[in-house]
């Protein structure tokens, strides 16, 4: 029944993991992460919460002055690097020029921005952008409009619409003048899209598409149920030996990374932070707590309560890359990948332990993830702490540890049981 | 010399598989390159290598390598899933060497 079922699901995977435009989302939200991650890390250190006590309120303040524009500059403005990734990404994929793909695509989204910002009372002031449609406001619009006009783009230059220079001619400029056509085709669509939103409507592509899809699917990818959705079908797809993540962030990254942009953009304001659900959070709180579905956990009931020579030795193999929650001789070598005998452990524990990492931060008692990058590499505790800006948020993972601990338990007995009578029979036959 | 390319999702988990199938090569006085790539330079690291072993959570790209690889003449197979689990260099060099022998 599992076979069937595998062969089914491996040629789903295989074509979310192929397709063109998940496969350069995935591409464009890579190129903005070392830059996310220098962000973080200045948000982390402007924000930690023993500064107080060592820096006058006025040097404080001015450390977070001279130093709290590394986030703006990097998260703040993600949108940008995320249309031009896509640009530049979906160019490549078509063999088309790349960089004026991006640099079309960048304009494009550009030419759909107001120049103005609408203050609520007062005039309005001109030529100037608001950051935050740059930022997290941006994002849907952006995407959609890359991937428009990397396709447009990429159309006009196969279809040979093109200026070409005769031989001789250096080949930068050769390349600038052969993407002149499709740049001005492409970018003249934008810009009429743009006259007709503003003057038919009276309104702008980004607050269309903001308030007509981006709110809606963020607010829905915000939720606990979906998001236990989405851990269940992780774990699922690693129980057939597929890579979970990789297969559902295609689908769910650009809601999830669009509310770590919105927390991060509150928490530098000294805003409330508004989502609990979040990219970080469901890097700390489902792999980061020793990989997919809590492994660590089960390393350490192993390795202190099991029996068996063969789980014993899985254990000591997983246990070194565990800490830093790398997984795979774990979900390989225990087995957990086709192992009907720890289905129930495999897909519950995560989801439970979801729930009360909702709940716990719902209720106020530990904060929810502030937004900023975390590498899931690093290890358990620490990156709780490190996401959320608080013990709290790493007494949650040990908290959660001890849940999934608890629910393996009886499970892991079962087959150490099972495995330590197979042992001891092969040892019965060899003496 | 045989080359042996490992091709996983970021190339993490498959490195410590290559160092234990380097060794076990060592200790059998065989000459080989064995290397672990991320799935996206797969495709052209392909055209250095003999073979190709897959991540068994990566089983989905099977068939696309595979038509890749058979513009160099080249097998592709996903890692025995114990081997890769507990890191048998042995076993996977061993894969390996079934592949390219079919040659």
């Amino acid at each position: 029944m599992f076979e069937k079922l595998s062969q089914y699901l491996v040629p789903i995977a295989g074509k979310l993991n192929n397709n063109r435009y998940l496969a350069v989302l995935r591409d464009a939200f890579m190129l903005a992460f070392p830059l996310t991650i220098f962000g973080s890390i200045f948000v982390v250190l402007t924000n930690l919460p023993f500064l107080d006590k060592i820096m006058s309120e006025e040097s404080l303040n001015t450390f977070r002055t001279l130093f709290g524009n590394a986030s703006p500059a990097t998260m703040g403005i993600m949108s940008v690097f995320v249309v031009f990734g896509i640009g530049y990404y979906l160019s490549k994929s078509y063999d088309v020029e790349a960089v004026f793909g991006g640099a079309i695509a960048l304009v494009s989204f550009l030419l759909l921005t107001p120049f103005v910002l609408q203050p609520e009372n007062g005039e309005a002031i001109q030529n100037v952008i608001p950051l935050d449609r740059l930022g997290a406001k941006g994002m849907f619009l952006g995407m959609i409009t890359a991937f428009l006009s990397a396709e447009i783009y990429r159309k006009v230059v196969q279809k040979n619409i093109t200026i070409k220079m005769p031989p001789g001619v250096p080949p930068a400029v050769a390349k600038s003048f052969a993407a002149l056509i499709p740049a001005l085709i492409t970018l003249t669509v934008f810009l009429l899209i743009n006259v007709f939103v503003t003057a038919v409507f009276d309104t702008n592509m980004h607050d269309v598409i903001y308030k007509a899809i981006q709110a809606p699917l963020v607010g829905l990818g915000s939720g606990i149920i979906p998001t236990l959705i989405a851990v269940f079908f992780i774990q699922i797809l690693w129980f057939f030996g597929l890579h979970g993540q990789i297969i559902i962030n295609s689908v769910m990254d650009p809601i999830w990374n669009t509310l770590q942009v919105e927390n991060l953009n509150a928490y530098t304001n000294g805003d409330p932070v508004p989502h609990i659900i979040s990219k970080p959070f469901m890097e700390i709180y489902t792999v980061g707590m020793g990989g997919t579905g809590m492994t660590l956990a089960v390393v350490f009931a192993i390795l202190l309560f099991m029996k068996s020579r063969q789980m014993k030795q899985v254990a000591k193999l997983g246990l070194g890359p565990g800490i830093f929650n790398v997984n795979e001789p774990i979900i390989f070598g225990l087995p957990i990948v086709m192992n009907p005998l720890i289905i129930v452990p495999w897909i519950l524990s995560p989801m439970i332990v979801t729930l009360v990492s909702y709940f716990a931060m719902s209720s106020g008692m530990v904060p929810p993830p502030t937004g900023v990058t975390v590498p899931w590499t690093v290890p358990v505790f620490i990156n709780g702490m490190m996401a959320t800006n608080s013990i709290a948020g790493g007494l949650l993972q040990l908290v959660n540890m001890a849940i999934v601990f608890v629910i393996w338990f009886p499970f892991l007995k079962v087959i150490d049981r099972v495995n330590v009578k197979k042992e001891q029979d092969e040892m019965n036959k060899a003496s | 010399m045989k080359k042996i390319l490992l091709a996983c999702s970021s190339g993490m988990s498959t490195s410590l598989l290559v160092t234990k199938m380097e060794a076990h090569a060592a200790s059998i006085g065989e000459e080989a390159k064995i290397w672990a790539v991320g799935q996206d330079q797969a495709k052209k690291e392909m055209a250095d290598a003999d073979v190709v072993l897959i991540g068994p959570q990566m089983s989905f790209l099977k068939g696309e390598f595979q038509k890749e690889a058979a513009k160099y003449g080249i097998n592709v197979d996903v890692i025995d899933m114990m081997a890769y689990g507990l890191a048998d260099g042995k076993k996977a060099y061993e894969q390996a060497l079934k592949l390219m022998g079919d040659k």
